[in-house]
């Protein structure tokens, strides 16, 4: 059937009302009865807390109260319960929360804010992760392992800080290497940075007399928010309302939970009031999640033919103070780390330690970036020890038709075409010859490929509910937070494909609350487009065997007999039809008389058959799709000032179908700069007491658009499978994997330095092209 | 408690400020309800409190309150009373450079204030307006496609593009 709404570039549905304003994020909203939270931040690392004074802050104009965590016993968590809403007899991070002043106005909060007294006793403190992992290390969790958790997939290592060990254990390490003709190995760092998200963490909470509890927050994952609180304040998960307005920016930063239970906790001291609090950038940088944070090592062997015998690798994780966020994102970032290539063994260890910063969590690539850095940093070497191209090594490599992955899934064609990615992006960057070099400037290209698969809970499911009007317009819900990905247009396109009616005809949700919206696991893992259109396809199908079957009542002929097309059921014999807004109640005669059940239908989606990695191989049905992409670039180094210019970045993702050209395009240039910001610029910083350093745009630099690319091209390979629908996959996150390897190979190119560790600012360049090679 | 006069959208407005350090972006947010002002970063960095104040384009969140007594001051809000879409803000929507659409008021309130005053930009002049601003969504190829787009709308003479 021709497609009348699928994979065309159609208008966001939201683009009117951002372009005017209209659009209302958390910190637009205002609630009746609403009062105004502060924070009191840690401003040590790690330290034992002796007294925090308040009676001076509480007798301030317009306090009405301030919370501490003193009589605390609460930790809350997903799979790994080892946080409290606010630090109680210890801090763990210098941004942890150590008091709230609740006020009723921001001023007011923040003036009494700064009469509070807090003292410490200072404990060493630790933040790089291989440190923090060593058995002399200071201590920061005493009860690690202890915690409650998720037993089949959190596996600490009791008596230190390790509080997450993932091990994948594919074939035989010594065999694997035995078999080698050449072995190439690296160490390497992704440091710890920023989402920098342009709308900060937002979050009002009311807990009302009768019990409920009432949150408007910056959030992406609404239910699991609802049952965290649930948890924590022992009340019924119905009883606790989430709204969620429109996001300004995710990129997994505002997934999970982050502030909501500080401010909850807060709220719950003032019942009958709402409680907001709106962060600064300086507490987004230093007190929301951040991520990456890996320091680790890799080994590769090869044949003399290329063909890849073994992987060896071990990554350690800066978690921060708490590991609830970050564990998943470490076991991603093991079964990922080969790259899309076979490895017949594949020994991997991954370690998530606890250190004194800012938690880590779930960041746009999901623990793929770090892991593919290192593989594919060292293919680029592997490449020139056997003195051939990178891209001949990768085609030698690839998954293709029948090989298996590090977790043991076996591949199939329409996993997706690596070849033809390749392919796609060595055209468009021969295009255009590389310059020659000169006194001043230096050029490079490089190459990586990536892959990614979307980390869920097994039992992750998205939920549609469509309601069909007398006009035959549809209201279509779902519980997919718009973050700027463009979830909802890509939903109204899918209904409107399904449904077979006008677009304009489709209208979809603009906020999402638990009280009404469908069950939704959350909006991570660019899961929407794939798992949430699956389930408008199911909800769908409902409609229209509804309508089908009235129609057949009204007919007094089967079900099966009628016809659905455009919108419309068609009688069998005559061609009379019957529309879906004629049969949205049931179909009334002139008299009245009704016959048939209102339009309206319940989807679900679930992606089937999947598991946790096994507790011992770290193998398993673990990932219910993957993406394959490959990405390249051309770039300018100028020697003098060590500054890079992209002159053309090219990306190519197998996507299955793009089901909005114009949008999914928007992502892949998107977020080619937002990582090209993490391997040129962009790292927290500490001062040596351990505390945040720049935390504040410029001090923390993300690219402006001089920064951004000269050129970019997208090339969106569609290869049909049977996962999505209309065989649309993930892809939003997926244009950040490869850059950083991409960027860096093209500055080996250009210069000889083989750079291993990120940011490669412009003064890390200088210094290495004056010494010959890169200092570490 | 101080008093601060200012016009805003057209508007004679009287606002009483409360103690402390108040901007003009919380004027305009908290005390106007003028919520398509969007405070980022508090520092004058990501350019999406902008705002046109006296003709220039001001980051609001870095404006002390009592500067803008008498100013005249436009918001987001302003260009489209009675529904039609500014040339701006149609190729903003047109040129696919909305995603999260936090940055997307101050991006074009700077627009607004450049072809006020220069209907001509030239390429460079455009860009160095644009990259007082952080997007973290688009990449910004889109946002330089819109501005393009707008100015080619307004020198058509769609609408004029100062009140």
């Amino acid at each position: 059937m021709t497609l009348k709404h699928v994979g065309k570039g159609v208008q966001r549905t939201d683009a009117v009302r951002k372009a005017t304003g209209e659009a209302t994020y958390v910190a637009d909203i205002v609630v009746p009865r609403m009062l105004h939270a502060k924070v009191l931040r840690a401003g040590v690392p790690h330290a034992k807390i002796l007294s925090i004074d308040t009676s001076r802050a509480e007798s301030m104009p317009g306090v009405r109260k301030v919370v501490t965590g003193r009589g605390c016993s609460m930790l809350f968590g997903t799979c790994l319960w080892d946080q409290p809403p606010i630090a109680v007899d210890k801090v763990r991070h210098a941004g942890e929360a150590v008091a709230v002043v609740v006020a009723d106005t921001e001023n007011q909060a923040a003036a009494a804010v700064k009469e509070i007294r807090a003292e410490y006793e200072r404990l060493p403190f630790v933040l790089d992760p291989v440190k923090a992992a060593a058995p002399d290390a200071p201590i920061i969790h005493e009860r690690n392992g202890e915690y409650r958790r998720v037993e089949y997939s959190v596996h600490p290592v009791t008596g230190g800080n390790i509080f997450h060990h993932y091990k994948l254990r594919k074939g035989d390490e010594n065999e694997g290497f035995a078999k080698a003709d050449v072995t190439v190995e690296g160490e390497f760092e992704f440091p710890i940075s920023s989402h920098s998200a342009i709308e900060p963490h937002g979050a009002i909470c009311r807990f009302g007399s009768d019990g409920g509890i009432e949150v408007w927050a910056s959030n992406q994952a609404p239910f699991v928010l609802r049952d965290v609180l649930a948890d924590m304040f022992g009340v019924p998960a119905a009883k606790v309302r989430v709204h969620i307005p429109y996001l300004g920016g995710g990129f997994g930063g505002k997934s999970d939970v982050s502030i909501e239970p500080l401010v909850a906790y807060a709220a719950s001291f003032v019942p009958g009031y709402a409680v907001k609090l709106v962060l600064t950038r300086a507490e987004v940088i230093s007190s929301s999640l951040v991520g990456r944070g890996m320091k680790g090592r890799m080994k590769i062997g090869a044949k003399l033919d290329g063909t890849f015998t073994a992987l060896r690798a071990e990554m350690y994780f800066a978690s921060g103070a708490y590991g609830d966020t970050g564990w998943p994102v470490f076991t991603v970032a093991g079964h990922n780390c080969t790259g899309p290539y076979e490895f017949p063994n594949a020994i991997v260890d991954v370690y998530g330690v606890y250190t004194n910063s800012p938690n880590v969590g779930a960041y746009r690539g999901y623990g793929h970036p770090e892991g593919q850095f290192m593989s594919s940093r060292l293919i680029d070497m592997l490449a020139r020890k056997l003195e051939t191209t990178p891209e001949e090594l990768m085609r030698k490599n690839y998954l293709r038709d029948g090989s298996r992955n590090a977790l043991g899934q076996r591949i199939k064609k329409s996993t997706g075409d690596l070849f033809g990615c390749l392919d796609a992006v060595e055209k468009a960057l021969a295009e255009t010859p590389l310059p020659e070099g000169d006194e001043r400037y230096a050029y490079g290209r490089g190459v990586a490929s990536m892959m990614k698969s979307p980390k869920m809970a097994a039992n992750s499911s998205s939920c549609c509910h469509v309601q069909v009007n007398t006009d035959g317009s549809a209201f279509v819900n779902l519980a997919g937070i718009e973050m700027g990905q463009g979830v909802q247009t890509v939903f109204s396109q899918m209904a409107a494909e399904a449904l077979q009616i006008p677009l304009d005809k489709v209208r979809i949700y603009s906020e999402v609350d638990t009280q009404f919206s469908p069950w939704e696991w959350q909006t991570v893992a660019s899961m929407q487009t794939y798992r949430g259109g699956r389930a408008i396809q199911d909800a769908c199908c409902g409609i229209i065997a509804t309508a089908k079957e009235t129609a057949a009542r009204v007919w007094n002929c089967a079900p099966c007999l009628v016809t659905y097309r455009d919108g419309e059921c068609v009688h069998p014999n005559t061609g009379e039809v019957l529309t879906l807004g004629q049969l949205a109640r049931g179909y009334m005669a002139e008299d009245g008389l009704t016959t048939g059940t209102p339009l309206q239908s319940v989807g679900s989606y679930r992606v089937p058959g999947l598991v946790e990695p096994d507790p011992e191989t770290g193998m398993g049905n673990a990932a219910g799709s993957w993406t394959f992409g490959v990405q390249g670039c051309t770039l300018r180094v100028d020697k003098q000032t060590g500054e890079v210019k992209i002159l053309h970045f090219a990306s190519a993702f197998d996507v299955g179908r793009a089901i909005n050209p114009t949008t999914a395009r928007g992502q892949v240039t998107g977020g080619v700069v937002h990582a090209m910001g993490a391997t040129l610029m962009e790292q927290i910083l500490f001062t040596d007491e351990g505390v945040a350093k720049n935390v504040n745009f410029p001090a923390y630099k993300i690219p402006r658009l001089h920064d951004a690319p000269e050129k970019q091209t997208v090339v969106l390979l569609e290869t049909p499978n049977e996962e999505g629908p209309w065989s649309a996959k993930p892809m939003a996150e997926h244009p950040v994997v490869a850059v950083a390897p991409v960027i860096l190979n093209a500055l080996r190119n250009a210069t000889g330095v083989e750079f291993t560790s990120l940011p490669v600012t412009p003064a890390r360049i200088l210094e290495a092209l004056k010494n010959g090679k890169e200092v570490l | 408690m101080r008093v601060l006069n200012l016009t805003v959208n057209g508007v004679n407005r009287t606002v009483h400020l409360e103690e402390g350090r108040v901007m003009l972006s919380s004027v305009l947010r908290d005390s106007l309800g003028l919520t398509g002002v969007k405070v980022g970063c508090g520092t004058g960095q990501c350019g999406s409190c902008t705002v046109v104040m006296n003709g220039k384009a001001v980051t609001s969140c870095t404006v002390l309150a009592e500067k803008a007594e008498g100013a005249t001051v436009l918001t987001i809000e302003s260009l489209s009373e009675g529904g039609e879409l500014h040339p701006i803000q149609q190729a903003f929507v047109e040129a696919d450079a909305i995603q999260c659409g936090f940055c997307t008021p101050g991006l074009i309130m700077r627009l607004y204030a450049l072809f006020a005053e220069n209907p001509d930009a030239d390429e460079a002049a455009i860009a160095g307006e644009l990259d007082k601003h952080l997007c973290r969504c688009t990449g910004y190829e889109n946002i330089v496609k819109a501005a393009k787009l707008a100015q080619e709308k307004i020198r058509s003479g769609a609408v004029p593009v100062a009140r």
